[in-house]
């Protein structure tokens, strides 16, 4: 059965960026391969491959804070620098409220209405 | 054979709140300070180009084109005039610039001003609009913020080095103890390490802010201006000035990633030690020769990390001279004699320039009484832009 409600819906997600001719793959989207030099056009994307940048990542940093810039309208967020098993780290928002260095942790991706303008993708890891 | 410029006039608003007045004039009256400073106000059409130093008027005043504004306030037209934007290295890049301006024989006589109006809005306002220095789509959309990048990397520093909250509010006794009497800073009052760390209050008057960092670990919203005449010390036209020039030694700049994430070490801010190091080359010093430092202490982590960078400690071992007393203006290297950007204030497009100001203060023996380095020879300034991916150094001399 399909589901016409779901039409056009998509799941939010972040990419990384893998260079086609080296391999190297990248967060977020750079210019020119830091590794090989290759050009990214990112009207074509040719020579480069995308891929959803997810899955089980380990907490390096965190912080919680509380003077959150206008438009947020919640006490604190916590934020954290996590590294994925593929190497790529990412900054993003932690969903755990008693966070420590270290820990596993497994990001999903929303979307975020909090600031002016069109909605963002931002990484959840908890 | 390296050009000799020197600096041959300063001036500097009161930072603190200037929200009812134009950028553009807040600037002017620092500009006009520098120019008496010189003895060339009546002459000031002498100086053949003016460098402005602003991060983001259009955002925090609603405001653009202030090189243009500033110069026609100060009746020096047609003297060609443009702005640099740096973030928050705004001013020192405007410094380096006009250095470089000098020294390729285009300019013999440059101003140099720094200024931002950050309180126009509100402080939530203004924390997002420093924000926009941020990676738009890895960082700030997350809502990421600066002081979120220093509290991750207080907890690596802390966790590393065995540093603590307590050494933090250390730095930020010291930077008050000197700010408090420094005409110009923005916070002219001490606090005491009872008030803000050891206290049963001291958690509520000392409040987190992005943990680890507390409220005495950041600096204010500061609105305020600062501004320098440099001129090429061999040329004509330096026989205009009767100040002795604090010459300008060594100037390094480097960048870093964008992405804080994408450092190998998160914890190294290898744009701050390139430029140290650029500017410690070209000046033939090295970081036993500084007499005293103003570090960008934009959050006292930073003061301490900085200082490891440029060489002036040991890596991870700041704290500890912190402890002893080592960095205040009668220790063994005096760190932020001005306050720092902790107590004097952080208008981001000033900072660059305000700090190379405190060190020709310095240098030439003006500082107020009681925060006067003893004897200073050669004076350092870092300027950090974005979360250190945009650095500026710049050493003064005393000849």
């Amino acid at each position: 059965m399909i589901d016409f409600s779901m039409y056009d819906v998509k799941t939010p997600e972040i990419l990384g960026y893998k260079c086609q001719t080296c391999g190297a793959i990248h967060y977020p989207a750079p210019m020119i391969c830091g590794k090989c030099s290759t050009r990214r056009d990112p009207v074509t994307g040719r020579k480069w491959e995308t891929f959803p940048l997810e899955g089980p990542a380990t907490l390096l940093t965190w912080t919680r804070v509380w003077n959150l810039p206008e438009g947020y309208n919640v006490k604190y967020l916590l934020f954290g620098i996590v590294e994925f098993e593929n190497g790529l780290r990412a900054s993003g928002r932690l969903g755990v409220d008693d966070p420590k260095t270290g820990m596993k942790l497994t990001s999903r991706v929303e979307e975020s209405d909090e600031r002016p303008g069109k909605p963002v993708n931002v990484f959840i890891f908890s | 054979m390296t050009a000799r410029i020197g600096i041959v006039g300063i001036g500097h608003t009161r930072f603190g709140n200037s929200s009812e007045y134009d950028l553009a004039d807040v600037m002017a009256y620092a500009a006009t300070d520098a120019l008496i400073d010189a003895g060339i106000l009546e002459q000031r059409r002498e100086v053949d180009q003016v460098f402005v130093a602003n991060m983001a008027s259009g955002l925090f005043c609603h405001q653009s084109s202030v090189a243009s504004s500033m110069v026609s306030k100060l009746d020096m037209e047609p003297v060609p005039a443009e702005l640099i934007e740096n973030g928050p290295a705004s001013g020192a890049s405007a410094v380096k610039i006009a250095y470089m301006a000098i020294a390729s024989g285009m300019v013999d006589v440059a101003l140099v001003v720094g200024g931002e109006i950050m309180r126009k809005i509100s402080g939530w306002e203004a924390t997002d609009v420093v924000a926009t220095m941020l990676h738009p789509e890895a960082e700030y959309a997350m809502g990421l913020t600066l002081p979120s990048f220093g509290g991750m990397f207080a907890r690596l520093y802390m966790d590393k080095y065995g540093c603590t909250e307590r050494d933090l509010a250390l730095v930020a006794v010291k930077d008050h103890d000197n700010g408090a009497l420094n005409q110009y800073a923005h916070v002219q009052g001490t606090c005491t390490i009872e008030a803000i760390a050891d206290g049963e209050t001291a958690g509520v008057v000392n409040n987190y802010i992005a943990e680890p960092l507390r409220i005495y670990s950041t600096c204010p919203v500061t609105d305020g201006a600062a501004a320098l005449v440099l001129v090429n010390m061999d040329s004509p036209k330096a026989k205009l000035f009767k100040k002795k020039p604090v010459r300008i030694a060594g100037v390094g700049s480097a960048t870093d990633t964008h992405c804080v994430h994408n450092r190998k070490d998160p914890l190294r801010l290898d744009a701050v030690r390139i430029a140290g190091e650029k500017a410690y080359r070209m000046a033939g010093l090295t970081p036993g020769d500084i007499s005293f430092a103003e570090l960008h202490d934009a959050f006292t982590i930073l003061e301490l990390a900085i200082s490891e960078e440029i060489g002036l400690f040991e890596r991870g071992k700041s704290y500890l001279a912190v402890r002893k007393g080592e960095t205040t203006i009668k220790g063994r290297l005096p760190i932020n004699p001005s306050g720092g950007l902790k107590s004097k204030g952080h208008p981001v497009g000033a900072t660059g320039v305000s700090q190379v100001v405190e060190l020709v203060r310095q240098l030439r023996g003006e500082a107020e009484e009681g925060r006067q380095v003893r004897d200073p020879k050669y004076g350092m300034s870092v300027n950090f832009g974005g979360f250190g991916n945009n650095v500026v150094a710049i050493i003064c001399a005393k000849d």
